[in-house]
């Protein structure tokens, strides 16, 4: 009750608002704001590029952390790797974002070593790499801020989950190295580790420092597109924003709700962090 | 060879943000294509010494929040999620639970902003560390679920049998068993409460200035070298508390297996 009632009373307020029956220039119940942003564009563009600049994230970090975990599990265990892998969970998004700006941009350090070597004579051939179309800039620095996360999860899974048994007894039974990877290891790693996967994405999607700094003015991601209407000086935007806040909140909602309805074992069992 | 070559690879280019970064604030000019800032020197670091200086304040302003947020959520966070873990509801909570930690906590501000703006929390310290502990809390619900199962539940049964009072119980038995539980806590609210931007502008109306704020106002500003400054103290206490974590819990942890 100490956070959701607040929340809750917040959810009613911008309820309100939206329907124009509170606020500042409302004058009375509409549907206005709704079918504005339902049936424009705005909103459902910063939803799925949200989508996209997540699961692609998602899926680069899966691949390269996976091939860690999986290629240098001794060194993640013991070596010097066991404690460097946890660095990069020392850097907030803000510091990534000023880390990444600084480097992949046209002025950047990226651009500058290019020049030094005698690949661009000039910044302006620099490719852009930030406040892009694509979101490739917000790409990198997920990928950077989540795969040190996943290859620790990884490894921890791979030593819990006694993959290494596994793979034993499918030896004996005489299974390829490659077929361990697709029909033991893989399978195992990923399923255990479905859920936490969904909640990342579903993370990424939410995120707001790392677009606000790296991102461009169109396409936007849902977090900075929805703060952008309610600060912005048009007063008439406001209930667009809190519209566009009480959508994706009732779309966060269903997407946990149906996680938890298929995958009830992870919140009753004690792995849920 | 080649997989040492590729470890030896990514422990270099984890180092090099830091470094990047620390060469940053030093620098004072960087005209393009200079590889390196034309001048290099301390001054920008020289804040340390002015108690009266932005970046001085943003710190201590920064480490008051983030404490007074790890301090309230490990306390409290630590009774009532004994009461969660154990109840018949616990699913729920812990479903409701996940949907502050997984929404964008600077939507979440948004929701909630009025409120804070008609109690004249808004642009308050005590307004940011409120706001903060509503995203927080439920994280710390969710760290100390893991904490509370049957065993623990038979030990403190088991105390009560032998005796003990409540406060008995949880000064010698539940306590001293869950000190790394409340360490692991407070380390990771007090993480989300110092990386957190978005909600913390919003609510403080940018009147409450932490590093993160900083950062932001010196992009804003195009100070460069000052927001690299800002960054170097945004990951100095992340990697004190990393150290503490792998040099004692960790210890502690494996020595107990």
């Amino acid at each position: 009750m100490v956070v959701v009632l607040p929340v809750l009373s917040g959810l009613v307020y911008a309820t309100l608002y939206s329907f124009g029956i509170v606020g500042i220039l409302n004058e009375g119940f509409t549907l206005e704001n709704w079918s504005g942003i339902l049936s424009g564009k705005s909103f459902w563009t910063s939803l799925f590029f949200s989508f996209y600049v997540a699961v692609t994230s998602i899926l680069i970090s899966l691949v390269l952390s996976l091939s860690m975990a999986l290629s240098w599990k001794k060194a993640l265990q013991n070596g010097i790797l066991s404690t460097v892998i946890y660095l990069p969970l020392c850097f907030p998004g803000t510091v990534m974002a000023f880390f990444m700006f600084q480097m992949l941009s046209k002025s950047g350090f990226l651009s500058r070593l290019g020049f030094e070597a005698g690949l661009i004579q000039d910044l302006t051939i620099f490719p852009e790499l930030i406040n892009d179309a694509y979101g490739i800039g917000i790409i990198i620095t997920s990928v950077l801020l989540i795969t040190p996360f996943f290859v620790i999860l990884f490894t921890n899974l791979y030593r819990s989950e006694q993959i290494e048994n596994y793979k034993a007894l499918a030896s004996t039974f005489g299974a390829s190295k490659s077929q361990l990877l697709r029909r033991v290891t893989l399978p195992i790693l990923l399923k255990k580790s479905s859920v936490s996967i969904y909640l990342f994405i579903i993370f990424v999607m939410g995120s707001y420092e790392v677009p606000l700094l790296l991102g461009r003015q169109s396409p936007q991601m849902i977090s900075v597109a929805t703060l952008q209407k309610i600060q912005r000086y048009n007063l008439y935007d406001i209930p667009k924003g809190f519209a566009m806040s009480i959508l994706y909140v009732l779309i966060i909602v269903l997407v946990l709700v149906l996680l938890y309805w298929r995958n009830r074992a992870f919140f009753n069992s004690n792995q849920t962090s | 060879m080649m997989k040492k070559i590729l470890q030896y690879g990514l422990i270099i280019s984890i180092g090099f943000p830091v470094l990047f970064l620390l060469m940053l604030s030093i620098g004072r000019r960087w005209p393009y294509p200079a590889l390196f800032p034309l001048e290099m020197s301390f001054s920008n670091w020289e804040f340390l010494q002015q108690s009266d200086s932005k970046l001085f304040q943003a710190f201590f302003i920064s480490l008051g929040i983030s404490l007074s947020v790890a301090f309230i959520v490990t306390s409290i966070g630590f009774l009532i999620s004994k009461f969660i873990a154990y109840s018949k509801q616990r699913n729920t909570f812990l479903v409701l639970a996940y949907i502050p930690y997984l929404l964008s906590p600077v939507i979440m501000a948004v929701i909630f902003q009025y409120y804070f703006i008609i109690t004249g929390l808004a642009g308050s310290f005590f307004g940011v560390i409120i706001a903060q502990f509503l995203i927080a809390f439920p994280f710390g619900i969710i760290i100390y679920d893991n904490f509370w199962n049957s065993q623990l539940k038979s030990i403190e049964e088991l105390s009560y049998t032998l005796g003990g009072t409540r406060i008995q119980t949880y000064r010698k038995v539940l306590l001293p068993l869950s000190k790394n539980a409340i360490m692991l806590c407070f380390f990771q609210v007090f993480l989300v409460s110092w990386f957190e931007y978005g909600l913390t502008n919003l609510i403080g109306s940018g009147k409450v200035r932490t590093l993160t704020v900083s950062v932001f106002n010196f992009v804003t500003e195009a100070n460069i070298f000052y927001a690299a400054l800002s960054c170097c103290l945004l990951i100095l206490p992340p990697m004190l508390l990393l150290y503490i974590n792998k040099r004692f819990i960790f210890f502690v942890e494996k020595t107990n297996q």
